[in-house]
């Protein structure tokens, strides 16, 4: 009898642990698995123009996208376009971290102000800055025109090119902030016995940041990293709202590319097998981030 | 005591409960998904349903509005889920037709309301004999310019290519970067009416006579290279890709912009945006002699949601409600578009004597060929033609490589 009592006690004990989980294992289920599940399946499927299924058509969608010259220039443009925001985000974000981590008057409002970029909504910055460098009313050809370093206003938007690079920029304005809070948590935590260790070894600025401050906060650069490789690759709102990925697709990542896909050209099937190469590729970006610069974090 | 009481409570409310549900299941719903056209869209509808509800108590009428970014993404939503509404008002049909889910507008329109459309409206919506959707308004583009930048610079209002472009070198030499002579809209959002301005001017389109698609004519080839040229020598906006319409009526109403093309509703907008310019307007410059306005219509149409004869008797008074010529004139005047019905344009024109030039220039317009299927393709490929050719690409290779995927 106490056996039993025992038994199902343990049972109990085991299955509490699943109990807990389960809510959280629901919403990820209904909010994450279902709807990736249902990109899978819709992407074999064949769409009429107003959004029917009209059958299994293998892997149909799949060639289409793969043999269309524009993925092949939307595709490059997504990875100049991740590559360049995050890689360039972080080392700003570094730099700003570590600077809103040293003591100087005004600190907390220099934190409140790197704060502001992040805070605001994308559409909102996209849209601001689309303003400023607007060529017949922007902003900052009226501040060249009033400072006198220009007579008549300046085309900042002459090429795609142009546009891409100014979308780049806003992308890392806005990412930037993150970075920088990433770092000052793990800037932080650090225990500031080795610096003073250090200092007296005779170790300079850089030696200490080399050997101390980069491998330290290596597991907060890592959270940052991957989330910024997913939040970059993904991103909407600040091509949307600056050039619609126009012109002819020239500044379009995976993402804008399949909306217009979807919601503009009618192309349901095509617009998921985008949404399920763009999955693997974040999926074997993220894996091999972590494999490569995650190993041994929390042990250094 | 307090039992019986609450018994009694119990059944009074369950009572009362069967009582509305039986009052509002004696109504016949109609759902409507109406475009916003502008800022007075919404408003406009929330009375229509509160005087049409009180006109037609037994009648549950729901009108969403949905702004036109969201309005396509809704609406196919809903259809992937069989979840159609009555009644649509948008743009295009021809999807919504070729998937079969579409009823004959004669099924729903009674004969009265019917008899007062415009005929060369209802063809826009036909298809193999049929009528599937009705016209619910209409607007017109044509050519703005600035008198005063123009009679400034001495330069007379062009009616040709040829003399387009003189007109925008001359303006260029007077005015140098403070004036764009031309404006130009190839975004998404509009692109193809550019490409309809020029091609129709020239004696080309999008389909031949026959109907058929004819994107890579002669015709075409060269208006486009004519547009380009504009671009390229220097006479237009500087990001025809970026601007959109709106961004060039702005540019036209703060006097930077010399001469666009653009639609009926441009002199409300710069009223409403405070702009004070001395505007004139003029036939589209064309190269054949014949200038040829662009018309752009959208439609109501009735999904086959197996309606009993009920059902379709309330879509019927809807239709008719909507179409009385005092509210249909009044929903025109709205948003500053233009009627689809004789009745109506004749109760505009008593209303408001301006409208009636722009009525007669209406009657005179061409339409895109939105009955074809292959529209929305036809619409995305010749604004990325235009974008292309932008950036330096050829436009014959262009036109025959759109003309190959469309028609094969």
């Amino acid at each position: 009898m106490q056996k039993k009592k025992k038994n199902a006690k343990s049972w109990r004990k085991a299955l509490t642990p699943y109990v807990w989980l389960l809510p959280s294992f629901t919403l990820m289920t209904v909010m994450v698995l279902l709807p990736i599940l249902t990109v899978f399946y819709r992407s074999f499927q064949k769409f009429s123009k107003a959004g029917k299924i009209k059958g299994f058509i293998g892997a149909e969608n799949f060639s289409k996208v793969l043999h269309s010259a524009k993925f092949s220039l939307v595709l490059r443009n997504t990875l100049v376009w991740t590559v360049l925001v995050v890689l360039i985000s972080t080392v700003l974000g570094i730099i700003i971290g570590m600077v809103l981590n040293s003591e100087f008057r005004g600190r907390k409002i220099a934190r409140a102000i790197v704060v502001f970029p992040w805070a605001t909504s994308l559409i909102i910055q996209a849209s601001v800055w689309k303003f400023v460098i607007n060529t017949d009313h922007g902003a900052l050809n009226a501040l060249l025109m009033k400072l006198g370093l220009t007579k008549s206003a300046v085309n900042f938007t002459s090429s795609p090119e142009a546009w891409f690079a100014w979308e780049i920029w806003v992308g890392i304005f806005v990412t930037v902030p993150f970075v920088a809070f990433c770092v000052l948590s793990g800037l932080q935590s650090i225990d500031s016995g080795y610096y003073e260790a250090a200092a007296i070894d005779g170790g300079g600025f850089w030696q200490q940041t080399f050997y101390i401050t980069l491998p330290l906060i290596r597991p907060s650069l890592t959270v940052s990293t991957v989330l910024n490789i997913i939040y970059v690759f993904n991103s909407f709102p600040i091509i949307w709202a600056m050039t619609k990925g126009d012109p002819a697709s020239r500044t379009d990542t995976l993402v804008t590319y399949l909306y217009k896909l979807a919601f503009i050209n009618g192309e349901n099937g095509q617009a998921a097998a985008v949404s399920v190469i763009s999955f693997l590729i974040l999926c074997l970006a993220s894996a091999a981030y972590l494999a490569i610069f995650s190993g041994g974090g929390d042990e250094s | 005591m307090k039992k019986q009481f609450a018994l009694a409570l119990t059944l009074a409310a369950a009572f009362g409960c069967m009582t509305m549900q039986t009052q509002a299941s004696e109504k016949t719903s109609v759902s409507v998904i109406a475009a916003q056209y502008g800022n007075n869209t919404a408003a406009w509808w929330a009375d229509f349903e509160k005087d049409f509800e009180a006109d037609n108590p037994d009648i549950d009428l729901v009108v969403e509005v949905v702004s036109w970014n969201d309005i396509y993404t809704k609406v196919n939503t809903l259809l992937q889920n069989d979840q159609a509404p009555d009644v649509l008002n948008i743009d295009t049909f021809a999807d919504y037709y070729a998937d079969d889910l579409l009823l004959p507008a004669k099924d729903y329109v009674s004969e009265e309301t019917y008899a007062k459309y415009y005929e060369a409206f209802l063809g826009q919506s036909e298809i193999d004999g049929t009528v599937w959707a009705v016209p619910d308004l209409a607007s017109v583009r044509t050519m703005f310019y600035n008198k005063d930048l123009l009679e400034e610079a001495g330069v007379e209002v062009p009616a040709t290519w040829d003399e387009l472009k003189e007109a925008c070198k001359a303006l260029k030499d007077f005015y140098g970067d403070d004036v764009y002579p031309w404006g130009i809209d190839m975004t998404t959002d509009e692109g193809q009416a550019a490409f309809a301005y020029y091609t129709w001017n020239n004696g080309g389109g999008f389909v031949d006579e026959n109907g058929d698609w004819a994107l890579n004519s002669d015709a075409n080839v060269e208006a486009i290279e004519f547009e380009m040229s504009l671009y390229n020598d220097g006479y237009t906006n500087s990001d025809p890709a970026n601007q959109t319409r709106y961004d060039l009526q702005d540019l036209f109403g703060q006097g930077k912009l010399a001469m666009m093309i653009g639609p009926n509703g441009i002199p409300t907008y710069l009223s409403d945006g405070g702009y004070e310019i001395n505007y004139g307007i003029a036939s589209i410059p064309s190269n054949t002699g014949d200038s040829i306005a662009m018309g752009v219509m959208d439609r109501f149409m009735c999904f086959d949601n197996d309606y009993s004869d009920e059902e379709l008797a309330a879509i019927t008074t809807f239709f008719d409600y909507f179409f009385d010529d005092e509210r249909y004139a009044a929903w025109v005047k709205m948003e500053d578009f233009l009627p689809a019905t004789s009745t109506g344009a004749e109760a505009i024109a008593a209303m408001d004597e301006s409208y009636a030039n722009w009525i007669d220039i209406l009657g005179t317009c061409q339409f895109y060929p939105t009955a074809k299927t292959e529209w929305i393709d036809v619409k995305q490929g010749s604004i990325d033609v235009e974008q292309q050719a932008l950036l330096g690409e050829d436009v014959k290779t262009l036109l025959d490589a759109l003309q190959e995927d469309v028609a094969g």
